[in-house]
C-alpha cells in the first residue's frame, strides 16, 4: 500500500491537507485534487477551508475537469468574495467555461455562457491585469458565433436552396453586421438571389432580378474593394441583360 | 438567527430611520471549535467598511455563514459610536456530519439512498435534516411498495474529530405491500371489470397474472384516477366524477381500494356549427371532422380530430400544413339540451408564416450540417406542420439522437409573419462494439471483433483534440470487423460510408473490402483451401420523384474465388471471378428504425454479371461466373393500437442465367430456413433468408442432395408479425412479438409454385441496445411437414431460434 493509499483512508484532516499542498506544489493535481476533494467539506469554517477551496479548484483545472473547475472556482468567489484571490478564482472560472466551449460546428450554449463569464469578469475587475486577455477571449468566442452562423446560411448556398440562402444570409447580415464573414455573406447573397432568380417561373422573375441588383448596389457601397467584386459585376451585368430581355418580352406583348 | 438591540447601549438603532455606519471592528463569539479570522472572511464585511443599518448588508453575512452549514445558530449585536459600529456576531456550534452509514438494506439500495438523502458530510445535523432524510428514504420505499417502512436514525460522536457525529441509518423494509382487490360503487353503465382495466398502474394480486405488478404507488394511483376519468369521458360520460376513494389495509400486506363513482348521464352531439372559416368552407370541414349528428360525445377523439391526429386527417393539418401557423380552433358548446349538445366551431385562420431561422440546439458531438441537411422546414419556404413531423421522423432515422425526445419548438413572430424554428436532440451513443466468441458448427471455435462507427468523422481524423475517443459529428459510417479461429478461418472485412458525397446532394458512397481465408485440414499434400477476397463501390442517390421517400443505389462488386483442392460446382483448382453491377431502387417511409409504428419500405434490387455466354462461346463460365439475380421486398406496419403494431412483409427472388443451356453454378444462392443469420458455413455470394420453424438452411424444395448443401434458385416467403412495445428506453428497447410466416425454396424453375409453401407460426422477443444492436429469440412451431430431403425428427415440431442483428428478409 502506498503513502498516498494510506493518506487517502486516514482519518487525519490536517494530515491530509498538508500532504494536499505538497502534492499541488510537485504538480501531482490529480492526488492534490483526490485529498483536497475529501477534506473541503470537513475544513469549512477553519483557517484553512480558504486556501484549500482554491487550490482544490486549482487541481481540477489543471487536470483538464473544466466541469469541476467551473463550479469550483464558482463557489470559491461566491463564498469569499472579498478574499484577494476572489478576482483570480472569477477569471478562472470563466476560462473553464471557455474550455468547455465546443468546436464551432456543435450546440454553442456553452460558448454563450463563457462569454457572458468573461463579460462579468471585466465588468467586476476593471483594472485587473486579466482584462486584455479576457477581451481577447471574449472576442474569439463571438467570432466563433459569427463562424457558426454563417456556415448554417452557407450550407443552404451549397444546398442550392437559393431562396433559403437568401433568407438566412439576411438574417446573419442583421445579426453579426461586424462580422468578418459579411463581405463574403453579401456576395453569396447576391448569387444566390440570382440564381433563385434564375430558377423562377417567368412571373415572378423581374421582380427578383430587380432585388438581385439592389444587393449588388448595397454590396458595392459597402464594399468597394471587395475581392468579390469582379464575380459580382458579373452577376449585376447577367441580372441587367436578363431585366432587359424580361422588359422587352412584356412590352411587345403590350404592342401587340 | 436576528439582530438585537444591545441591551446597555444608549443609543438604540432606530429600525424606523436606517442610518449610515462605518464598521470600526467584527468580532465572533461563540466560537469553540471554528477559527473565528476565517469565519469573518466568510461574513465579507471588513473594518472601515460602510453599512446601512437596518440594512441587507447584516443579513447577507448571516445568509453566509448559515450557507456554510456549519452553524447552528447566528446572533448579531451592535454597538455604535457616533457613526462607528462594531458588530459581534455570538454563534452557537453544532456537531457536524463526518459519516453517514445504512443498515438492514443491502449495498445496491444504500448506494441508491445516498443519492436521494440531503445529508452532506461537513454538515451540522439539524432536526429538519434528519426529518428530511426520513422522508426521503421512506418515499423511496413507498415507490417500491414497501408501506411499512421503518426508519430509525441514531447519531453518536466520531471518535477522530472534534465536534463531530457519526449517524447509523437503520432502515427495517418491512413487507411488501400489495393490492389485494379494487372495487367500483356507482357504476352502472360499465361493469367492475372493465373499470378496473382503465387503472394501468394499480392493478390487482392476482396469481395468474405473473408480469403485472399490484404495487400500490400514490402518484400512480392519481394518475389512474384520472384514467378512469378519461374513460367515461371518451364513452360520453363528461360529467362523471368520483365522489370519493379509500385505500385500506385488508392485513398486514395487502390493501383494498374502493372507488365510488356518479356516472351522469350519457352526452350525444346534436347540430356542429362553423364560424370565421373563409379557405375552406363549413361542409368540407365538417367532413374532415367526421363527427356526425347522433354521435356519442366524445371531447378526446374531438381535440383529435380538431388538433392533431396521428393516425389520419386532423382540421389543423388543412391550415398548418399550409402556413396557418396562427389557426385556432375553438369549439364551443353553445346549447345543452337534455343529452344533446351543439358545437360552434370558432375558428381564427390568421395569416400564414414563413419560415426564417432554423436553430439546432442539444448537439455537442454531432455537426450542425449533418442535422441542417435533413431539415426539411426551408428558410422562406410557408410553414408546414407536415415537414416538421417528417423532418423529426428523419432525424430518429439518423440513429445519432433518443428518437423519443427530439423537440420541435416553432417560435412565431406574429409582427413580421415569420417563425423561427428550433429543433432540440439529444445525442445518444451509437457505436456498436462486439466481442463475442461461439462455437461455428464444421469450423470449430471462432472468434469475432467487430467495431461500427455510426458517426465518424474522418475530417478531424488529423485533429488529436477532436478524438474523444474517436473522432465523430459528420455521420460518416466506418465499420471493420475481424473474424478467425487461427489456422482454419479467417475474415476481415473493411466498410467505409460517406452519406453525403460532395456536400450538396444525399448522395451517398460507400466503400467496402473483404478478405475471407478457409482451409480444411487433410494429410500432406492434400490439404484443401477456399479464398474469397472482394471489393464493391456503391452509390446511393435520394430521388424526388415519384415522391422524395424513393432512393435509389448502384453498386459494383468484384469477387475474387481462389480454390484449391475443393470442388465448388465443378471447380477444384484455380481462380473464380465475379464482376456484377446491382441497381436497387426503394421506398421507405418507415417513421422510426428502431420500433417502427407506420409506414412503408420496399425495395426491388436487380444483380447482374455481364452476359459473357452470349458475346462469346468460348468463354469459361467457371473463370467468369454469370448470372441475374432480381429480389423484392416489401414492408408494411400498421399501428393497431397503442404501441401495437402490424408488420406485413413479402419477399421474392429469382436467380437466372443468360443463355438457356448454362446451367447456374453454386454462387448467389438462395439458402432457406432457420434464423437467417447464415450460420456457421459463411459463405459469400449466398444469400441466407430466415424461415423460423425449420431448420438454418434446410428449407429447399427439391430431394437432390447436391441441391440441398447449394441453395435454390428461385423463393418466396410471407410473414405477418404483430409486435407489442414493452420498454421504449432507448438504451434498451424491447418488444414482444408474434408470427404467422410462410416461405419455400425452389431448386429450378420447373418446381416453381409460389402456392408451395412451408408455414410456422410463434413467438419471440427482441431488445435493441444502442451498443449491441439487434437481439433476440424467438420460438417457432412448424405447421407443416419437414421438406423433402431433410433429416430430422418428423414429430418435433417447434424449436428455438436466436437472431443477432437486424433482419432484412
Amino acid at each position: 500500500c502506498s503513502n498516498f493509499q494510506k493518506l487517502l483512508k486516514s482519518n487525519d484532516v490536517t494530515k491530509k491537507y498538508q500532504a494536499a499542498l505538497e502534492y499541488y506544489e510537485k504538480e501531482e493535481y490529480y492526488r492534490a485534487s483526490q485529498l483536497l476533494d475529501q477534506v473541503t467539506p470537513l475544513l469549512a469554517g477553519t483557517g484553512e477551508s480558504e486556501k484549500a477551496l482554491f487550490y482544490q479548484a486549482q487541481s481540477h483545472f489543471k487536470q483538464s475537469n473544466y466541469i469541476l473547475s467551473d463550479a469550483y472556482f464558482r463557489n470559491f468567489y461566491t463564498t469569499y468574495p472579498r478574499s484577494p484571490l476572489a478576482e483570480e478564482a472569477m477569471y478562472m472560472q470563466a476560462q473553464s467555461l471557455y474550455q468547455q466551449s465546443p468546436s464551432y460546428q456543435e450546440d454553442q450554449t456553452p460558448t454563450i455562457t463563457a462569454i457572458m463569464a468573461f463579460e462579468e469578469f471585466v465588468t467586476r475587475y476593471p483594472d485587473s491585469e486579466n482584462v486584455p486577455e479576457a477581451n481577447s477571449r471574449i472576442e474569439q468566442l463571438y467570432l466563433k458565433l459569427d463562424r457558426k452562423e454563417f456556415n448554417q446560411a452557407r450550407l443552404y448556398y451549397q444546398l442550392r436552396y437559393w431562396h433559403s440562402a437568401v433568407v438566412a444570409f439576411n438574417n446573419f447580415q442583421r445579426e453579426h453586421a461586424s462580422s468578418p464573414y459579411s463581405e463574403e455573406a453579401a456576395f453569396l447573397k447576391l448569387e444566390s438571389q440570382y440564381r433563385y432568380a434564375m430558377e423562377s417561373v417567368a412571373s415572378k422573375q423581374e421582380e427578383r432580378f430587380d432585388e438581385a441588383i439592389d444587393y449588388f448596389q448595397s454590396f458595392v457601397d459597402q464594399y468597394p474593394d471587395s475581392r468579390f467584386k469582379r464575380n459580382a459585376e458579373q452577376f449585376y451585368e447577367q441580372a441587367r441583360s436578363e431585366l432587359e430581355r424580361i422588359r422587352k418580352n412584356t412590352n411587345n406583348q403590350a404592342n401587340l | 438567527s436576528q439582530v438585537l438591540n444591545n441591551p446597555v447601549q444608549t443609543s438604540p438603532i432606530d429600525y424606523a430611520e436606517p442610518k449610515q455606519y462605518r464598521i470600526g471592528g467584527v468580532e465572533i463569539t461563540g466560537a469553540k471549535f471554528l477559527e473565528p479570522v476565517a469565519l469573518i472572511s466568510v461574513i465579507g464585511l471588513k473594518e472601515g467598511d460602510e453599512i446601512t443599518v437596518p440594512g441587507e448588508d447584516i443579513s447577507r453575512a448571516i445568509q453566509k455563514l448559515w450557507q456554510q452549514g456549519i452553524l447552528g445558530d447566528v446572533e448579531v449585536f451592535a454597538r455604535t459610536e457616533g457613526d462607528l459600529i462594531y458588530l459581534t456576531f455570538d454563534l452557537k456550534e453544532r456537531p457536524r456530519l463526518s459519516e453517514y452509514r445504512f443498515s438492514g438494506i443491502n449495498k445496491t439500495q444504500s448506494e441508491a439512498l445516498r443519492d436521494k438523502v440531503p445529508l452532506q458530510r461537513g454538515k451540522i445535523v439539524t432536526d429538519a435534516v434528519l426529518n428530511s432524510t426520513r422522508n426521503a428514504i421512506r418515499n423511496y420505499y413507498l415507490e417500491k411498495s414497501f408501506l411499512n417502512a421503518k426508519i430509525n436514525i441514531t447519531q453518536r460522536p466520531d471518535p477522530t474529530l472534534p465536534n463531530s457525529v457519526i449517524l447509523n441509518i437503520h432502515v427495517d423494509k418491512g413487507n411488501k405491500v400489495k393490492i389485494e382487490k379494487i372495487e367500483f360503487v356507482g357504476n352502472e353503465a360499465f361493469a367492475d371489470k372493465r373499470l378496473r382495466r382503465q387503472l394501468k398502474k394499480t392493478k390487482e394480486k392476482k396469481w395468474y397474472k405473473i408480469f403485472t405488478s399490484s404495487k400500490y404507488n400514490r402518484t400512480e394511483y392519481e394518475n389512474d384516477k384520472q384514467l378512469l376519468l378519461d374513460f367515461y369521458s371518451t364513452e360520453g360520460y363528461r360529467d362523471a366524477t368520483i365522489v370519493s376513494d379509500s385505500v385500506y389495509r385488508i392485513s398486514d400486506d395487502r390493501l383494498g381500494i374502493r372507488i365510488t363513482v356518479d356516472e351522469g348521464q350519457q352526452y350525444y352531439y346534436r347540430n356542429i356549427t362553423w364560424n370565421g372559416n373563409y379557405i375552406y368552407d363549413d361542409a368540407y370541414l365538417s367532413r374532415v371532422l367526421g363527427i356526425a349528428k347522433g354521435d356519442i360525445y366524445n371531447k378526446q377523439e374531438l381535440d383529435k380530430r380538431l388538433n392533431y391526429n396521428p393516425a389520419g386527417i386532423d382540421v389543423s393539418a388543412l391550415y398548418q400544413n399550409d402556413g396557418y401557423l396562427f389557426f385556432n380552433i375553438d369549439p364551443v358548446e353553445v346549447r345543452v339540451e337534455g343529452d344533446s349538445i351543439d358545437l360552434e366551431m370558432r375558428v381564427t385562420e390568421g395569416p400564414q408564416a414563413t419560415i426564417n431561422k432554423i436553430t439546432i440546439t442539444g448537439n455537442d458531438k454531432t455537426s450542425d450540417h449533418v442535422i441542417l441537411r435533413e431539415i426539411r422546414t426551408l428558410p422562406g419556404q410557408k410553414y408546414s406542420r407536415d415537414d416538421l413531423i417528417r423532418t423529426r421522423n428523419e432525424l430518429a432515422a439518423l440513429g445519432y439522437f433518443d428518437p423519443e425526445t427530439i423537440g420541435l419548438n416553432p417560435v412565431p413572430n406574429p409582427v413580421e409573419g415569420t417563425v423561427d424554428i428550433n429543433y432540440s436532440v439529444v445525442e445518444r451513443p451509437n457505436d456498436q462494439i462486439s466481442l463475442s466468441g461461439g462455437w461455428g458448427g464444421p469450423i470449430g471455435a471462432v472468434g469475432t471483433v467487430g467495431l461500427t462507427l455510426n458517426n465518424f468523422s474522418t475530417r478531424k481524423m488529423f485533429n488529436l483534440s477532436e478524438w474523444r475517443p474517436v473522432p465523430t459529428g459528420d455521420g460518416q459510417r466506418l465499420s471493420l470487423n475481424v473474424q478467425a479461429n487461427g489456422k482454419y478461418y479467417q475474415s476481415y472485412s473493411l466498410s467505409f460510408t460517406e452519406p453525403w458525397l460532395g456536400g450538396r446532394k444525399a448522395n451517398s458512397l460507400t466503400v467496402s473490402l473483404f478478405k475471407t481465408i478457409r482451409r480444411f485440414p487433410g494429410g500432406e499434400g492434400a490439404e484443401s483451401r477456399l479464398n474469397v477476397d472482394g471489393a464493391a463501390v456503391s452509390l446511393g442517390r435520394r430521388l424526388n420523384w415519384p415522391d422524395n421517400f424513393f432512393y435509389m443505389n448502384h453498386s459494383l462488386s468484384f469477387n475474387r474465388y481462389d480454390v484449391s483442392n475443393y470442388n465448388i460446382g465443378g471447380l477444384t483448382n484455380g481462380l473464380s471471378n465475379s464482376i456484377s453491377l446491382t441497381n436497387t431502387l426503394g421506398r421507405s417511409s418507415i417513421d422510426n428504425p428502431t420500433f417502427p409504428r407506420r409506414g412503408s419500405s420496399f425495395t426491388l434490387s436487380v444483380n447482374m454479371t455481364p452476359p459473357y455466354s452470349l458475346i462469346s462461346e468460348n468463354m469459361d463460365p467457371l473463370e467468369y461466373i454469370e448470372f441475374h439475380k432480381w429480389m423484392f421486398d416489401a414492408s408494411y406496419f400498421i399501428n393497431l393500437a397503442g404501441n401495437l403494431v402490424l408488420n406485413t412483409r413479402a419477399h421474392f427472388g429469382f436467380l437466372g442465367t443468360y443463355s438457356q443451356d448454362n446451367t447456374l453454378g453454386p454462387f448467389e444462392r438462395f439458402k432457406l430456413g432457420g434464423a437467417g443469420l447464415g450460420g456457421g458455413n459463411i459463405f459469400v455470394g449466398t444469400e441466407y433468408i430466415g424461415l423460423r420453424g425449420y431448420e438454418d438452411e434446410r428449407v429447399v424444395n427439391s430431394t437432390d442432395q447436391s441441391l440441398l448443401n447449394a441453395g435454390g434458385i428461385a423463393y418466396n416467403k410471407f410473414v405477418f408479425e404483430a409486435r407489442q412495445l414493452i420498454s421504449p428506453n432507448p438504451a434498451a428497447t424491447i418488444y414482444g412479438l408474434a408470427f404467422l410466416e410462410a416461405g419455400n425454396n425452389f431448386g429450378s424453375y420447373a418446381e416453381y409454385n409460389p402456392f408451395k409453401l412451408y408455414r410456422s407460426a410463434g413467438v419471440g422477443a427482441r431488445i435493441f441496445m444502442s451498443a449491441f444492436g439487434l437481439l433476440g429469440f424467438d420460438y417457432a412451431w412448424r405447421l407443416d411437414d419437414l421438406p423433402p430431403g431433410v433429416a430430422g425428427d418428423a414429430s418435433k415440431r417447434g424449436m428455438f431460434h436466436f437472431i443477432i442483428g437486424q433482419q432484412i428478409r
